[in-house]
């Protein structure tokens, strides 16, 4: 039986042997797991932000940096899927203003200056944390569907609210609510 | 205390990654002094990692892993190890106001040209910022001790986060951290504390014009200059 989110903790003993020992065959099980993952995130029957090619691109580029930044990776604040995640959304940014930014004058601040990768918290006991990523996958999987969507949209392609408004001809207001509707269902399980 | 803090609607775009780049500062900012909030985007990013977990794998080219290994290997041999530029961080500023400014704001001051203030009223002055994008202006503000501005409304949504000291308008003070925002058509005069001066960070959409009368005369808010 499948069971992803109990095996995030191999995911993050892996990532870390990465990071520590610069690991190649752990990083290769690492790529075999994450890799298509991120593709499917990016380009997949649900998500179409990226064309397959580009999707291929960002594979590449997300990769090379989980390669490079292994060592900063810290099991106790983050498991391995959700630190990939901001690595990979800062990938995407980075490579979606490239085309757009005027370089000479964006004041030196980079994409990690305004997105934390490892933002700093509360001292958290690991066990704490393990328990709240497993109960934020369930809790997700538990969402009704016009919920989740809304979610997907603004995730995985990097959709605004008012784009996704837009997109499925709802008000704005109505896509803010199942947001925070969705939000206050996940929040009420961390807080049990 | 901060008592004002970005809906969760706009905290969720910035952790997605969807939110423009100018509003994604201010909202970073006030993540990186606000420990409830950055509590928030924790959990917020574990979303993303488990929506990351759970999506349908899509087959990558066979040579995909070839190609990132041998990436790594001729960046490993070539020590394409970032040259930390440890840019010694060339405060410009000896200013208290600036002293505890959160890390990316002081990034981005040292980044630019040395701040240079313009007189927008008797009670504010404004230095605007190059962030790099077109869309919206960045910009510090700073009100006189007990310094009224002129009345005034928004045509575009601006957001203010509070850095040093604090100001009140018709709906509440606003101190240190506090993030406000303020939808098009929305009329405010805020007045800083007597006691001390008052420097915001803003980041707005569109020109705000003066509502008073003979602010078409004297609209110091006219000139809006993105960046």
């Amino acid at each position: 039986m499948q069971a992803p989110e109990s095996r995030d903790d191999d995911w993050s003993e892996l990532l870390t042997l990465v990071g520590a020992q610069r690991d190649r065959a752990a990083f290769e099980r690492l790529f075999h797991h994450f890799a298509p993952l991120i593709k499917g995130f990016h380009h997949s029957r649900n998500a179409q932000a990226f064309s397959a090619e580009a999707a291929d691109e960002l594979v590449q580029e997300v990769m090379f940096r989980v390669w490079r930044k292994a060592p900063s990776f810290d099991a106790r604040k983050a498991s391995a899927s959700t630190w990939i995640y901001t690595v990979m959304r800062n990938c995407r940014i980075d490579m979606l203003r490239r085309n757009s930014r005027r370089q000479h004058e964006d004041g030196g601040v980079d994409v990690e200056d305004l997105w934390d990768e490892a933002p700093d918290n509360q001292p958290l006991l690991f066990l704490q944390q393990k328990r709240n990523e497993q109960d934020i996958a369930a809790g997700l999987r538990a969402l009704p569907a016009e919920q989740s969507h809304v979610l997907e949209k603004a995730y995985m392609e990097g959709k605004s609210h008012s784009e996704i408004s837009a997109e499925l001809g709802l008000p704005l207001g109505t896509v803010k609510s199942r947001v925070r509707l969705a939000l206050k269902k996940l929040q009420a399980i961390l807080g049990r | 205390m901060i008592r004002h803090h970005p809906e969760n609607n706009l905290l969720l775009e910035y952790a997605a990654g969807s939110l423009p780049w100018a509003l994604s500062l201010v909202v970073a900012a006030h993540v990186q002094l606000c420990p409830q909030c950055r509590s928030q985007y924790q959990t917020m990013n574990r979303v993303g990692g488990s929506l990351l977990q759970d999506v349908e794998p899509q087959p990558l080219p066979a040579d995909a892993l070839q190609r990132l290994m041998g990436r790594i290997a001729s960046a490993e041999q070539g020590a394409e190890q970032e040259a930390i530029t440890a840019k010694a961080a060339a405060t410009k500023n000896a200013d208290p106001l600036f002293a505890r400014l959160p890390r990316v704001i002081r990034k981005l001051v040292d980044g630019n040209e040395p701040l240079k203030w313009k007189r927008v009223s008797p009670a504010l002055r404004m230095s605007r910022l190059h962030t790099g994008q077109e869309r919206y202006e960045v910009a510090f503000h700073r009100i006189h001790s007990g310094g009224k501005v002129a009345e005034h409304d928004h045509r575009g949504r601006e957001i203010t986060l509070v850095l040093y000291g604090s100001f009140s308008d018709k709906d509440g003070v606003y101190g240190e951290g506090d993030f406000l925002v303020r939808e098009p058509g929305e009329i405010h005069r805020p007045i800083a504390t007597q006691d001390q001066e008052c420097l915001c960070f803003s980041v707005v959409e569109a020109p705000v014009t003066i509502t008073g009368p003979l602010g078409w005369l004297i609209n110091p808010f006219l000139s809006f200059r993105p960046g």
